[in-house]
């Protein structure tokens, strides 16, 4: 009678999976757990009280979860989007750049250094109403005499924010792309160029097709930590001024640590995580889609 | 002759163009960094001048020599935020590295049911935001007793590494071809002496990058450390950074000066990575 022998990938995978099980599964069983309970971190007796869906139900009728909610998809929406154009555009004219290609890469690749909490502060510091570069700026060249209360005002501070992410994230989507760029075959683009497309139709039916797998791929990359927005808004403007600019990170925080409310954080941090798994699904389809298009086309 | 004129005229003016446009979205990409270490060298006065002071009056180093001359005058224990950071990073590193090699190599080499899935499974660990993690994982802490301590945080960030670094490590055991070590288990070596001796000495730079890319992940991380870091025990820089403004006013200058000694590693490592990196994470692109 021979044991049971597991096979190689399972006895390579296990340590990875035994970790993750611990440190991520087994925490996010708790805490859908409590999310079923009205706990409070100052009274641990509440942890075993079962209220079925009570939290989620009081999510669904809180305003301000909601708008954060909301807040945190037009965030996303613009700040990806923007990323991408972005991106592509540096990617191309770095790309057709004929002298310095290492070092203008390596000049893109700068605001992948930064961490989330240090682009925060930069630009919390460069968007000070008083002393920021920004109202420094404005102010010499005699564009407007008044500071701007950037980070003061809800939109503009909203703006600030999107213009923080945008910046520290558009070099992801650029690096990658440009990745595209170089390593797309050439004879595609001459042969559509001796057939008479414009520049425009050969980027739009030939370079793009060819480039998209790459942004997918920054995309999937990028959606793996949207929560990084929480960092920067944390030091930013801490969901401020009376939560303008409140995310569904921030929001989750402050219920759980300053509120203490851990049951109804739990309970919203499921919407967050439902949010993140929903944006990763959607970019590794298209991703696996786009894979495929060129796929058959080369 | 006419229209060759107008051709170069039109060709130059693009050139043109195209290099007022490369250096706008480099100065946009550099300024804020250089406007930090800029800010860090000068004096508060100046920082805090009305109207502004455009050109540097005296630069010193004051506020880097304040930040390591320990607790009484730089404000904040920058010394104990460093150590944590650097223990933290590099043991997690270590290991998060050795499980991602394990796994990595499982999904390069081997076929087996539920591949596919299981990769999307280990890239969904990743996406849950750090604050959402950090609540189970807080009281999790608590109750084991390892909340504020260096265990606790290595533990943590070995799990949110893990995923990534098995993903880019799947993508340079790839592009190992698979003959190599095949050639070399024919001549008689075991399949573990195969991985040792011919794939991990050509996926090393690779593996490498993905090495300095988890140590970079844990030097930055904010969100997960903010909740479970209490005190100089294992507070690292990042949460550091906000001691600057929890007091009621800001100190521009010592934070700036924090914000330098916490890049220069990242900016260091990151060059030395560039080339691998972007090959590891675009290798799946294209083949599949």
């Amino acid at each position: 009678m021979k044991g049971f022998k597991p096979s190689a990938p399972f006895l390579l995978l296990l340590p990875a999976m035994v970790v993750l099980a611990a440190v991520v599964v087994l925490p996010l069983i708790l805490s859908l757990y409590s999310s079923f309970t009205p706990f409070r971190l100052t009274r641990p007796e509440t942890f075993f009280v079962f209220v079925g869906f009570r939290n989620y139900l009081s999510i669904l009728t809180n305003a301000d979860f909601w708008w954060a909610f909301g807040r945190t998809v037009l965030l996303l929406t613009i700040a990806l989007n923007l990323e991408m154009l972005l991106g592509l555009g540096l990617a191309m004219l770095v790309e057709k750049a004929t002298r310095g290609q290492r070092i203008l890469r390596t000049l893109m690749m700068f605001p992948m250094m930064f961490s989330p909490i240090l682009v925060g502060f930069q630009f919390k510091f460069m968007f000070n109403d008083n002393i920021g570069l920004v109202n420094n700026a404005l102010q010499s060249l005699g564009i407007t005499e008044d500071a701007i209360p950037w980070l003061i005002e809800g939109h503009l501070a909203f703006i600030a924010i999107s213009i923080a992410e945008i910046w520290s994230s558009t070099s992801i989507f650029a690096i990658l792309i440009l990745a595209g760029l170089l390593a797309m075959p050439k004879e595609p683009i001459e042969a559509a160029r001796v057939d008479g497309c414009t520049p425009w139709q050969t980027f739009r039916c030939v370079t793009w097709p060819f480039v998209m797998p790459f942004a997918y791929i920054a995309m999937t990359i990028r959606s793996l930590d949207v929560a990084r927005a929480y960092d920067i808004v944390k030091i930013m403007t801490d969901g401020g001024p009376a939560g303008r600019t409140e995310l569904l990170w921030t929001l989750v925080g402050r219920t759980a640590y300053s509120d203490a409310r851990m049951g109804l954080a739990n309970a919203m941090a499921y919407f967050s995580i439902l949010l993140s798994i929903a944006f990763t699904v959607y970019f590794y389809n298209k991703l696996a889609a786009a894979r495929a298009q060129i796929g058959a086309e080369w | 002759m006419d229209e060759n004129a107008s051709a170069r005229l039109t060709r130059r003016a693009l050139t043109v163009a195209h290099r007022v446009g490369l250096f706008l979205a480099m100065l946009v990409i550099c300024l804020p960094g250089i406007w930090i270490v800029l800010s860090s060298l000068r004096p508060t006065v100046e920082i805090m001048a009305k109207p502004p002071v455009w050109i540097p009056q005296q630069l010193s180093v004051d506020a880097y020599v304040a930040m390591f001359s320990g607790i009484g005058k730089g404000g904040i224990p920058v010394l104990d935020y460093f150590r944590n950071s650097l223990v933290i990073s590099v043991t997690s590193t270590a290991i998060a590295v050795a499980i991602g090699m394990a796994g990595g190599y499982a999904f390069a080499r081997y076929r087996f049911r539920g591949k596919s899935g299981m990769f999307l499974g280990l890239m969904l660990t990743r996406t849950v935001p750090g604050i959402a993690l950090s609540l189970p994982l807080f009281f999790l802490y608590v109750r084991l007793g390892i909340i504020d301590t260096h265990i606790g945080m290595i533990l943590a960030y070995v799990a949110l590494n893990v995923p990534f670094t098995i993903w880019l490590i799947d993508g340079f055991f790839r592009q190992v071809p698979k003959d190599l070590a095949e050639a070399a288990q024919i001549d008689g070596c075991t399949r573990w002496q195969a991985f040792w001796q011919v794939e991990f000495p050509l996926a090393r730079p690779g593996i490498a990058s993905a090495a300095i890319f988890a140590f970079l992940t844990c030097w930055n991380e904010f969100a997960l450390a903010s909740q479970l870091t209490r005190s100089v025990n294992s507070k690292t820089l990042p949460v550091g950074l906000l001691d600057y403004t929890a007091e009621f006013t800001i100190d521009w200058r010592g934070m700036c000066a924090l914000a330098v000694v916490m890049i220069i590693p990242a900016l260091a490592l990151t060059y030395i990575v560039q080339k691998h990196l972007v090959g590891g994470l675009t290798s799946g692109a294209v083949k599949g």
